[in-house]
């Protein structure tokens, strides 16, 4: 595999997929805590 | 200002242009002016997106909106990251593998020339169009600050952007971007610190947060759905995303970023990396916004930022009793603010606040004074040297917004359209000096066009708006490009012009959204595109049919 390959692995999680899936999974973790934030705060 | 605030300033500019002039002092050949070598590290790339994509504008207008319409604009940034991922599924390793300078030269690999010249002319009627906005911004803070004429500023901000991009190409554009960003970041903590602590001693935090709820301010998740309503979690995960893939998949002030990157990998890595620390990076910004909004419930806000609109809006018969209201119902919403923390009940509060809304709302008829609010805070009551810091950082927004679009505005008005179609045997050194001083040209027109902003509203909007006007075009020839091979040139081309007519049409005769129209413009050229493209064969058969 040479270097700049888009099969190179990222740094973390060994595969692409998995960084991704963790993306996706941050997104909903970060809008869900805004949203009981605004459930706890706006009026 | 005080000399301790002019140094704070004075010394972040000169360091940044200093640092980045250095860190781009050979520059030999083109691909070393407009693609850094594709040596750029993933770290620097990931800072430069960010920092080209936080303008002075996110600084000053963000805030603004924070303070006059609560957090919910963070929801247009809630479809990034799913953005990112595709992008760094699709457009990078494509982009990487055919070694293209712009975008849009990878269009007539895929299609065909005039493709490529139709895209390419695109991006330089909406980036040019934005350029100019973009440098009207830090021109906002210092007519606020000093009250210059904003075409000097402008004038002032101008030459020196223009000046490093000229002189360093991509390399000083990146490297300042990183260096900005950082002095961003600092700025936006020590903003919402000093915003913290200026608030009485007796409102906490938390409870600083519970009166920006009580104001409709911390509405930053909203699940109702509505075709005209800008900003709600549906909105910003589908019309957000689309904008972004726009954006950062289509854009070359964006596209141009990544490319400087090594490997694949790295590309990716900056890409990723924005995914992850856009939105909290933006809820930061609009949490200083609703503390600012706090901090005025008990020290008694202008009823407009603006001061000459201010000065004018004095002037007027029937301002004395207007101004007593407002007085009035400030006095009641400071005490109505106290009696919520203290017993729970927010009607007293809530009543007295709709009450100054009206009366600003009287006062300032046809004034959108969104852009100086912040500012107004951060020169009035933040101590010394803090005001050099923030406006540091507003500069420093500034400038790498303004040299990331002038330098991609160059790069796509050599590469796609002057050796494309002028020169296409140019020698390197030659399209070097084209580069130039196509650099000196976008930064004069950026210059030249400043002063439209100044009648624009909220600049945050505008320029999303703006964008959007043109983006769902992008979006969709490109969607065509990689994922449906048997649609060619001439239908591209077509599906292209069907979608910019759709955009303008819902922009002149409805009232939808303006994230929409990146969905429903893309959808449009995918459409047509495909559908030209499957009636393509039959007109040829038929035409073969008839002269046979």
């Amino acid at each position: 595999m040479k270097p700049g390959d888009h099969r190179e692995p990222p740094p973390l999680l060994g595969t692409w997929g998995r960084l991704y899936t963790a993306v996706v999974l941050y997104l909903i973790v970060i809008i869900a805590a805004m949203a009981v934030f605004t459930k706890a705060f706006n009026l | 200002m005080t000399p301790l605030d002019w140094v704070v300033l004075g010394s972040s500019v000169l360091f940044i242009v200093a640092y980045g002039m250095w860190k781009s002092r050979r520059n030999a050949t083109m691909n070393e002016y407009l693609l850094a070598g594709q040596a750029i590290p993933w770290y620097a790339m990931a800072l430069s997106i960010m920092a080209t994509q936080a303008s002075a504008i996110t600084f000053i207008s963000t805030t603004g909106q924070a303070y006059t319409d609560g957090m919910r604009f963070v929801q247009f940034y809630f479809g990034m990251p799913l953005a990112m991922i595709l992008i760094s599924m699709t457009a990078v390793p494509i982009f990487h593998r055919t070694k293209v300078y712009t975008a849009y030269e990878y269009l007539e690999r895929r299609f065909d020339a005039k493709t490529r010249a139709l895209v390419s002319t695109i991006f330089l009627i909406q980036r040019g169009l934005a350029v100019g906005v973009a440098l009207y911004a830090p021109a906002i803070v210092l007519t606020v600050i000093f009250g210059w004429p904003d075409q000097w500023t402008t004038l002032i901000m101008g030459t020196v952007v223009v000046a490093y991009t000229t002189f360093g190409g991509i390399k000083a554009v990146t490297w300042t971007d990183f260096q900005q960003m950082i002095v961003m970041l600092i700025g936006l903590i020590a903003a919402l610190i000093v915003a913290v602590g200026l608030l009485p001693a007796e409102v906490a935090f938390t409870d600083a947060l519970r009166l920006a709820g009580a104001a409709g301010r911390f509405n930053a998740v909203v699940t109702s759905f509505d075709w005209n309503d800008r900003y709600n979690v549906w909105n910003g995960l589908l019309g957000g995303m689309f904008l972004a893939l726009a954006y950062f998949g289509c854009d070359q002030s964006q596209v141009q970023r990544y490319l400087t990157g090594k490997s694949v990998t790295q590309s990716r890595l900056s890409l990723l990396f924005n995914a992850v620390a856009k939105i909290p990076m933006q809820f930061a910004i609009l949490l200083v916004g609703a503390i600012v909004f706090v901090f005025y419930i008990f020290e008694k806000p202008p009823i407009v930022f603006q001061q000459q609109e201010m000065a004018r809006i004095e002037q007027r018969a029937g301002f004395a009793p207007l101004a007593q209201r407002f007085d009035k119902a400030f006095e009641a919403r400071r005490d109505g603010a106290r009696e919520f923390l203290e017993s729970g009940n927010p009607l007293p509060f809530q009543q007295a606040h709709g009450e100054m809304e009206r009366v600003r709302k009287e006062a300032a008829a046809g004034v959108n004074d969104t852009n100086y609010i912040f500012l107004a805070f951060v020169t009035r009551y933040l101590p010394a040297g803090m005001v050099g810091l923030i406006l540091a950082a507003i500069f420093a927004a500034a400038m790498s917004t303004i040299s990331a679009e002038i330098n991609s505005l160059a790069t796509v008005s050599v590469v796609d359209i002057y050796r494309r179609f002028w020169n296409p045997g140019g020698i390197d050194s030659h399209m070097l000096a084209a580069s130039r001083i196509a650099t000196v040209f976008w930064g004069a027109y950026a210059v030249g066009t400043a002063s439209f902003g100044r009648n624009l509203g909220s600049l945050i909007e505008a320029v999303n708006m703006l964008g959007s006007l043109f983006y769902g075009s992008l979006l969709g020839v490109f969607v065509l490009a990689f994922f449906f091979r048997r649609v060619g040139g001439n239908a591209a081309f077509s599906a292209v012009l069907a979608g910019q007519a759709v955009i303008f049409a819902l922009f002149k005769f409805t009232g939808i959204s303006f994230l929409w129209y990146n969905v429903i413009g893309s959808l449009v050229v995918v459409l047509v595109g495909l559908a030209l493209s499957a009636a393509a064969p039959q007109r040829r058969a038929a035409q073969h049919s008839e002269s046979a």
